[in-house]
């Protein structure tokens, strides 16, 4: 850093700095607060009112929506069906993200295409998503029954997305499919990265290759994989796209997440007090994970530093 | 082991992280010269089956698109057993895709243009311009990336409502420019913040303005910045679902996702029309993304990194 960075700007450059600040920021800053901050703070309010989107001055109910929310068996069923997404949701693409990058960084010659091939379901909207899987699923034609069958397997063959049971694994399955290949094109660029001397180090140490990925490669990507972990199951919190698509929540309320379960309460039963304050429940749940996540991988950042 | 742990603060190993092509550094493996040909080939069969694993439903819709009729009829998802124009014909005119297109082009390209030109200069505000209460601004920007969308999507319908901006194309396109602008200023907030001081400093010993330094010396410099979050926002936009569910409710607007999805509702029998109505929504996106691949995956792993 030169001295000159170090000093002060001159008033007049400061406040020119500002004056042009000011004016650069301001049409984020409207848009801001005009499609963000004033909805949510109008998402509060929401919340103690019993409105039905028509009745201009709706009735206060105090806090009657949330002793609701925690009363309700449907909640509570959409919750654990957004802990289950979570937990699998996040373990699978990591892993199968990890194990796949691992495998692309240690062949020569990786070509270009593994990556764009796997990377693209994850830049094609839901909808197409959803619909490509229902074919999949289908029970009679779908390419998955019709495979199980060749293969003698046809007592697995099922509908897979209209049995209670499954119905919400055939979707996470899709969901996977989908969204592995960022995993796989983040944790290899993570890789690209590691420091070789140390992993050759460590070989000449008489360290096995599993030694090798756990005390020296995977530390070194860990503040990459902790950053798309918390991508992953923050986005677990507020799935819907692809459930709403693919069975709208059903069959018989099996698939239902907080997402569908909070838009069917404003947009179909009208309920806007029950659906907004379920829509809170997501930003209680998921801020909080986000920001420790943030928190951790940070605090890793530096003291791989040495800070 | 610095060096990619920084990966998350330091911009240069930002920058490593960024770029998917970065070196080819890979762990070299022990053994024999046979032994290491034989683990490539098995690597790349592993490789070459997750790849047709990954692009077989796509190869699905392109397949039932190109199909007859009848073909369709009685085997719907067999892969490339007939050929025929029929369906993307029907989609096309009978469907309604051609209108969906037209409405995906209207929401997405202005919604995009807005959110780059916005974030440009927020991101440079914050990045380089400091005056009282920046520091506050930004952290409602910040707040703005962490809640969901969902937590304020029932309040923002009522309040396009009152606005009159419901069911209106400047709605919905103020809509996904506010959903894209708090990530689009942290992203060009980055890559001002990476440039040196000295150039500012220098332009303004020549006698520039603020306002020359920033269009004349320090934009040219964040291009490949402005090109990934072009591409980003873009398809983010195209792919957008629940923007327009929510807030284009009539149809007059109604873009590919929804219109695609509405499809499915009406007449769930018309696979052949439905699967050329899917190629027709993400054929845009497999061609932006095949040509910008590199932008795209830059796109998404910096975007990743953002926090």
């Amino acid at each position: 850093m030169s001295i000159a960075n170090r000093s002060p700007a001159p008033a007049v450059t400061r406040r020119a700095q500002a004056r042009l600040g000011v004016a650069l920021v301001l049409p984020v800053m409207i848009m801001v607060v005009a499609f963000f901050l004033i909805p949510l703070v109008n998402a509060l309010y929401y919340s103690v009112v019993d409105f039905n989107g028509i009745n201009p001055n709706p009735d206060f109910v105090g806090l009657a929506n949330f002793e609701r929310l925690f009363t309700d068996p449907k909640m509570a069923h959409a919750l654990g069906n957004n802990i289950t997404w979570i937990i699998v949701g996040t373990i699978s693409p990591m892993v199968i993200g990890l194990l796949v990058a691992m495998l692309l960084w240690s062949v020569q010659r990786a070509s270009v295409v593994y990556r764009v091939l796997f990377f693209l379901p994850y830049v094609l909207p839901g909808v197409a998503i959803g619909i490509v899987w229902g074919w999949i699923y289908d029970p009679v034609n779908g390419l998955l029954n019709q495979l199980l069958r060749a293969m003698g397997l046809g007592d697995l063959a099922r509908g897979w997305l209209g049995e209670p049971d499954v119905a919400i694994y055939a979707v996470l399955v899709t969901a996977i499919w989908a969204g592995t290949g960022f995993a796989i094109v983040i944790f290899l660029s993570a890789l690209r990265n590691v420091d070789i001397e140390l992993v050759e180090a460590a070989r000449i140490d008489g360290a096995n290759s599993l030694q090798r990925l756990w005390f020296i490669v995977l530390p070194q990507i860990m503040p990459v994989f902790l950053m798309v972990l918390t991508l992953t199951l923050v986005g677990g919190f507020s799935v819907f796209d692809i459930i709403f698509i693919m069975t709208g929540g059903g069959p018989a309320d099996a698939t239902e997440v907080l997402g569908t379960y909070a838009y069917s309460n404003a947009f179909q039963l009208s309920d806007i007090g029950y659906g907004t304050t379920l829509a809170l429940l997501i930003t209680v749940l998921s801020v909080p994970v986000a920001v420790l996540l943030n928190r951790l991988q940070r605090k890793l950042s530096l003291q791989g530093t040495g800070a | 082991m610095a060096e990619t742990t920084l990966a998350m603060t330091d911009p240069a190993a930002r920058r490593a992280l960024s770029d998917p092509d970065a070196g080819s550094r890979a762990p070299s493996s022990a053994g024999g010269h046979g032994k290491k040909v034989a683990g490539q080939v098995l690597r790349h069969v592993v490789l070459i089956a997750l790849a047709v694993l990954t692009i077989t439903p796509v190869m699905m819709v392109v397949s039932t698109t190109l199909k007859t009729p009848e073909d369709v009829r009685v085997d719907p998802f067999g892969l490339f057993t007939s050929f025929s124009f029929r369906n993307i014909v029907d989609a096309w005119t009978v469907g309604r895709f051609s209108d969906y297109l037209v409405n995906s082009i209207l929401l997405s390209v202005p919604s995009t243009a807005l959110v780059i030109v916005m974030s440009t200069m927020a991101g440079y505000t914050f990045a380089r311009l400091p005056f009282r209460g920046r520091t506050a601004l930004f952290y409602l920007v910040v707040l703005g990336l962490l809640v969901p969308f969902f937590t304020f999507m029932i309040p923002l319908y009522f309040q396009l409502r009152s606005l009159g901006l419901l069911d209106t194309l400047p709605g919905a396109v103020l809509v996904l420019t506010s959903t894209g602008i708090s990530f689009g200023t942290f992203f060009m907030r980055a890559f001002f913040a990476e440039l040196p001081a000295e150039l500012e400093q220098s332009a303004r010993v020549d006698g520039c303005s603020e306002w020359q330094i920033f269009t004349r010396i320090m934009l040219p410099l964040v291009g490949s910045g402005i090109g990934a979050l072009t591409v980003f926002t873009f398809l983010a936009n195209w792919n957008n679902f629940l923007v327009p569910l929510l807030y284009l409710p009539g149809g007059e607007y109604r873009p590919l996702t929804t219109g695609l999805y509405m499809f499915t509702g009406g007449r769930s029998n018309d696979v052949g029309p439905l699967a050329a109505g899917t190629l027709i929504t993400i054929l845009p996106v497999i061609v932006l993304f095949i040509v910008l691949q590199r932008q795209v995956t830059q796109g998404f792993i910096s975007g990743a990194v953002k926090g």
